[in-house]
């Protein structure tokens, strides 16, 4: 269980990110932020896995209280947590398989950390993460040879193979092509309905949010300004969140969808 | 500036539009260069009556050296050994020692500016001193012999491999690092996962091509007393035996180019 | 999980060919370290050290900057001459080189021929010529000047054959359709091309030629280096200390202004 309690961020320029953030995320919810470019989608996320700090009150996961966390506790305190990027952020020059075997490095003694020589245990473990995305068979492959799509597919199982909780999205989808999206969108759902993992998605494609999420939250300069199940959310509901720029943002969406496909 | 001192010269078309031409830079650079090469051909006395009468002796000391000397061969072996172990040791030291200099150069590995600062500076002063300069301060301290050429060679090592590594480093994509950090890792952690395998391939091609220019940098220091094959250069020049200086040169070619071609067939398959 | 295991055993047999590698690496760091022989060092060394890092620190302020022919400042100029003449006379001797080395202009045979050239002109090192020039002109900077020509010029051909390799061909083709004869075709298809090239792989080396030219005192072919080896021969630190000092900021300032050039003449 994910619990904002109060939660305020300002950034050191001053700017504040989220304001009085009250929000409760039950064990193997699927949740997606919306809301316009620069709302907070990205900071409300990263403060959950402490990638980003909270400037006042209180935010708890599990039973821990994030923003008490120090050094090596939050070290300990994400391996639980697992995330997935917009860019996908994988060392492209090495194979899928390394890439996902990265998740056993905080586990491993220190010789083996130095070498990169992995168990055959944690092989195996890495093999069955990427079967469960279905792309055991391109695991001796560079990731540069792969298509965006398969590329967010290692990230998943990168992310599997941690075996976490949480699995937060920040804009997965964002570099896909439509077709590829909706792939992706579906190891996600299944994902959280099988292994019963939460998981908490910015997206910017409402459409497909609404299509695939249990629950949404629209956030409005740094405030939530909706929290409910998918199926309460209605037209004027969108236009508050996006703040009267509904159809001008869902342009912009489909003329990038266009451009890509 | 230019434009004000040379305004754009305007041309009219025929129906009377107007447009503005440029003045060429190309005269000032041209005048420039002549007026540079004139007052340094005085400086450095360059006199073309010399050279046509005396250039015929340069021809007639590479005349001298052919046929090399073959019987010197047993003497050249021992210092040409020394010249590759000087900079195969300065080379894989320097090498391995520009690894935590360069990261420390690196702004987005430490955050600290003054150390990325400080590391900045003494790689580029590092950079810019001439090896056979540094050798001869390091056989005032280290003692005349190998040591001596293996430090300046380690030095200028440190320094060609820390630059363009700490330049990787910076163009590196943090994306990878960022998803580390998100696992749990530390920030040294990550920077193994994250950061080595994309610099890695880059960095040994450049600790591979930096020994390629050593093995011909060594190969001259011998002439300040740090050790291999330059002093025996000067020692041939020295008492006029050019068929050894002449052999002396024949095997320098030949293993410059055996390093070479070795060095670039492995170079090639790291890309 | 059958499948998996399958898969694992699948993987490339890369452990042989690194261990390999790897093996060979020890062996020759090992084997390297037989030059060196670690009872060379001298007791006073530490002290020379310290005399050395007190020398830089307390530079001779006068040798610095007077004006006589022993200044620091005037053998500098003259390293800066000798590089700039030497890099003039090397890039001059380089252009017929480059076309003689090039596959698009002459048959291969030749160009073959004069690539061997080359590659041997740039494995002799630079003091050999400097040694060789000696004997040509006598001690002093012109000897130095022939020596930095000499050895830039493999350099130069090669990045100079490089640019004609890559000319852009259907400019002389449309200039031909035209009309134009050789030499204008020479003059306005060929010559715009290949100018800056040129002109940024010059600047590249004289830079490079800096640093050669400060080293060729040392075997009396003019520049900094002289001054520099007496001073240390008679222990003198300070005037090590300034000649060093005012050497490492002309390499800098010359490696920031030829870096700016360079970018500029990419732009345009």
């Amino acid at each position: 269980m994910i619990a904002f309690i109060e939660v305020n961020k300002t950034y050191p320029n001053g700017t504040a990110a989220l304001q009085n953030i009250n929000l409760t995320i039950e064990q193997g919810e699927f949740v997606a932020v919306i809301g316009l470019s620069g709302a907070g989608k990205s900071t409300l996320i990263r403060c959950i896995n402490r990638m980003h700090d909270i400037t006042s009150g209180k935010l708890i996961v599990d039973d821990v209280d994030v923003s008490k966390l120090k050094g090596a506790h939050i070290r300990k305190f994400r391996r639980r947590i697992g995330m997935i990027f917009q860019s996908f952020n994988l060392v492209t020059r090495a194979t899928v398989l390394s890439n996902v075997l990265v998740s056993f490095v905080p586990e491993l003694p220190m010789w083996r950390k130095w070498t990169g020589m992995f168990t055959k245990q944690h092989k195996i473990q890495a093999l069955e993460a990427l079967d469960k995305v279905g792309i055991l068979d391109k695991a001796f492959m560079r990731v540069d040879q792969l298509s965006g799509g398969q590329q967010q597919r290692v990230a998943l199982a990168r992310t599997l193979a941690q075996n976490p909780d949480i699995i937060l999205a920040d804009e997965p989808i964002a570099s896909l092509d439509p077709v590829t999206s909706r792939i992706v969108m579906d190891d996600f759902k299944r994902i959280n309905k099988e292994l019963n993992i939460s998981v908490i998605m910015n997206i910017h494609h409402v459409e497909i949010a609404l299509e695939y999420a249990d629950r949404i939250i629209g956030i409005r300069k740094g405030e939530v300004v909706f929290d409910g199940a998918t199926s309460k959310v209605t037209q004027a509901i969108l236009q508050d969140i996006y703040g009267g720029k509904w159809e001008a943002e869902q342009a912009a969406i489909e003329e990038q969808a266009s451009y890509v496909g | 500036m230019w434009d004000k001192l040379f305004p754009p010269k305007p041309i009219a078309l025929a129906n009377g539009k107007v447009v503005l031409q440029k003045r060429s830079r190309v005269p000032l650079i041209v005048l420039i260069l002549i007026v540079c090469t004139v007052a340094s051909a005085r400086f450095t006395g360059f006199s073309f009556q010399v050279l046509w009468k005396r250039m015929h002796e340069f021809f007639t000391l590479f005349r001298a050296m052919i046929p090399p000397d073959w019987g010197s061969l047993a003497d050249i072996w021992q210092p040409l050994l020394d010249t590759i172990k000087m900079s195969l040791l300065g080379s894989m030291i320097g090498a391995l020692l520009a690894l935590p200099v360069a990261v420390a150069a690196s702004a987005n590995i430490v955050q600290s500016r003054a150390i990325v600062a400080v590391s900045k500076t003494v790689l580029s002063l590092l950079r810019t001193l001439p090896t056979l300069v540094s050798a001869l301060i390091a056989t005032f301290v280290f003692g005349l012999g190998p040591m001596a050429g293996t430090v300046a060679i380690m030095l200028f090592t440190i320094a060609y491999v820390g630059k363009l590594l700490y330049e990787q480093i910076e163009n590196v994509d943090m994306g990878a690092f960022e998803a580390m950090e998100s696992i749990g890792m530390t920030r040294i952690e990550a920077f193994r996962f994250a950061i080595i395998p994309q610099v890695l391939p880059g960095y040994i091609s450049t600790s591979l091509y930096c020994f390629e220019g050593n093995v011909r940098y060594a190969a001259i220091l011998g002439y300040v007393g740090a050790g291999g094959i330059g002093l025996l250069i000067n020692e041939g020049l020295g008492w006029r035996d050019y068929p050894a200086v002449g052999m002396i040169i024949l095997v320098l070619i030949v293993t410059v180019t055996i390093i070479e071609s070795v060095s670039e067939h492995f170079r090639r398959k790291l890309i | 999980m059958n499948h998996i295991e399958k898969q694992l055993s699948a993987a490339p047999r890369q452990q042989f060919y690194i261990a390999t590698i790897a093996g060979i690496i020890a062996v020759l760091f090992i084997w390297s370290f037989t030059a060196v022989n670690f009872n060379d060092i001298e007791q006073s060394g530490l002290k020379i050290a310290r005399n050395i890092v007190y020398g830089l620190t307390h530079p001779d302020t006068a040798l610095l900057f007077n004006v006589t022919k022993q200044s620091v400042l005037y053998l500098l100029v003259e390293t800066v001459a000798i590089a700039f003449l030497g890099t003039v006379v090397g890039a001059v001797l380089a252009v017929p080189l480059a076309f003689l080395a090039a596959s698009n202009v002459v048959p291969k045979p030749v160009a073959w021929i004069t690539r061997l050239l080359l590659i041997a002109i740039r494995t002799i090192p630079a003091l050999v010529y400097g040694l060789i020039f000696i004997r040509v002109t006598g001690p002093g900077p012109f000897a130095g000047v022939l020596t930095v020509g000499l050895t830039s010029i493999g350099m130069l051909a090669k990045l100079y054959m490089d640019a004609i390799e890559e000319l852009d061909t259907r400019v002389l083709e449309s200039m031909k359709s035209i009309g134009c004869t050789t030499f204008e075709k020479i003059r306005f298809g060929i010559v715009p091309q290949l100018l800056s090239v040129f002109l940024s792989v010059m600047i590249y080396r004289f830079d490079m030629n800096m640093r050669e030219a400060s080293i060729l005192g040392l075997v009396g072919a003019g520049g900094i280096g002289a001054p520099l080896i007496f001073a240390m021969r008679s222990y003198k630190w300070d005037q090590v200390g300034s000649i060093l000092i005012g050497l490492v900021v002309l390499i800098l300032i010359i490696e920031f202004v030829s870096g700016k050039l360079r970018s500029k003449l990419v732009k345009g």
